[in-house]
């Protein structure tokens, strides 16, 4: 009796965690993440990435922060413990590391525009792509969690699996890169300000 | 003629000369003794350092993360500064294993420089039979992969290893910033190509 007393409590207490949404509810998500996507002109933000590999006693913790210009303009400086900042703009990837500049067209990469393409789309949450991902829908107490899975095979050898958290407005929590060894980037966003004009300067190399 | 052979032995004679001997070592002992490098040798430690790569002109950074998982037994990992996983090592014994590497490098001159580099650098033991000194340096050698390598050592740290090949140094790391078991400036210099390996510790 006391065993399955805790074995429901453990079941529920999971379910509580993390409970699989409707469709209806997925579909309102879906709804709500892209409509404040496209009325999102510019973001900025700071962030915390934690570097999860199996083997470490500790995550290897980096900060900085984020600037997002419409529509794919994106800067992010870690400031913490480096200084190293990357600047995605037009077709265009510009370093900064340690105050040594150095650029890479990314035109002619597939794998770079990839990139680029999906870093906008996760940092606004909009990456309701069926034809890239399997997607499922989470209920994570007072907020949704978002499962992306690579469809493409040459894509799913690097990434499992994106997840994101989204708080109950759609604003995008957290992002997780899970590796097919299941280690993972998690990068938690905080100070989040959406459209207000950033200065040119920021995104100036 | 005869003169110009004697020079011509003189020469070879020289330009043959051990490392030792062109370097002015002196010849100290001919025991075995143990060498040991502390630098990524506690297994409760992370060792996190950020990296920067030059390739001739090409320039790669990112964090390198080395940590012993046990006795013999080390993990060497490269990813950028964003998390994404360049290669994943393993060095347990003398055999080397790839977790994942990237397309873009995985190459066997690639994968034998980078073997051997963080090899030599990982090494917590080694069998020197020769020492040597030079002023206040006490210099142990070395064979790791059939080659020379020598460990200098200043007040019982280690400063700097060589890897020589006719009398010529290939790979040089040097150690900086060193405390007694932990180095927070790494520098693998190549010596025969443009390709060096800087680690400051995070």
């Amino acid at each position: 009796m006391r065993n399955l007393f805790l074995f429901l409590l453990i079941t529920t207490t999971c379910l509580n965690a993390q409970t699989k949404m409707s469709s209806q509810e997925a579909s309102a998500l879906r709804a709500l993440v892209k409509k404040q996507a496209n009325i999102t002109k510019t973001i900025s933000s700071d962030f915390i990435q934690y570097k999860h590999l199996d083997f470490l006693d500790n995550d290897i913790t980096s900060k900085g922060k984020l600037a997002f210009k419409s529509p794919n303009t994106v800067k992010w400086e870690y400031t913490a413990p480096f200084k190293y900042t990357v600047l995605f703009k037009e077709e265009t990837l510009f370093i900064n590391n340690e105050g040594e500049k150095s650029n890479v067209d990314i035109g002619s990469s597939k794998v770079f525009k990839q990139l680029n393409t999906l870093i906008t789309s996760s940092i606004k949450g909009d990456m309701f792509a069926d034809d890239i991902f399997d997607i499922s829908y989470y209920k994570k107490d007072a907020n949704s969690e978002v499962h992306f899975m690579p469809t493409d095979k040459q894509f799913s050898e690097f990434m499992k699996r994106f997840e994101i958290i989204f708080n109950s407005k759609g604003d995008v929590l957290e992002v997780k890169m899970v590796e097919p060894t299941d280690d993972y980037t998690r990068i938690i966003f905080s100070n989040r300000i959406v459209n207000k004009n950033i200065p040119d300067a920021v995104f100036a190399h | 003629m005869r003169f110009l052979l004697i020079s011509l032995f003189c020469f070879a004679l020289t330009s043959c000369a051990s490392y030792s001997k062109k370097n002015d070592f002196v010849s100290k002992s001919e025991n075995e003794i143990q060498i040991r490098n502390p630098y990524f040798a506690y297994s409760n430690k992370d060792y996190v350092y950020k990296a920067n790569l030059t390739f001739y002109k090409k320039k790669f950074s990112g964090i390198i993360i080395v940590k012993k998982i046990a006795d013999h037994n080390h993990r060497v990992v490269y990813t950028t500064e964003m998390g994404n996983k360049i290669f994943d090592f393993s060095f347990i014994g003398d055999d080397f294993t790839i977790n994942h590497i990237i397309p873009e490098i995985d190459k066997k001159i690639i994968l034998n420089t980078f073997q051997k580099d963080f090899y030599t650098l990982i090494k917590e033991y080694a069998l020197s039979e020769h020492t040597f000194t030079k002023q206040d340096l006490h210099i142990k050698k070395s064979q790791l992969w059939n080659e020379n390598h020598y460990y200098f050592f200043k007040n019982q740290q280690l400063l700097k290893i060589v890897r020589e090949s006719g009398g010529k140094e290939k790979v040089v790391y040097d150690f900086s910033g060193t405390s007694k078991h932990t180095s927070k400036n790494i520098l693998i210099t190549h010596k025969n190509i443009k390709f060096n390996i800087k680690l400051k510790a995070l």
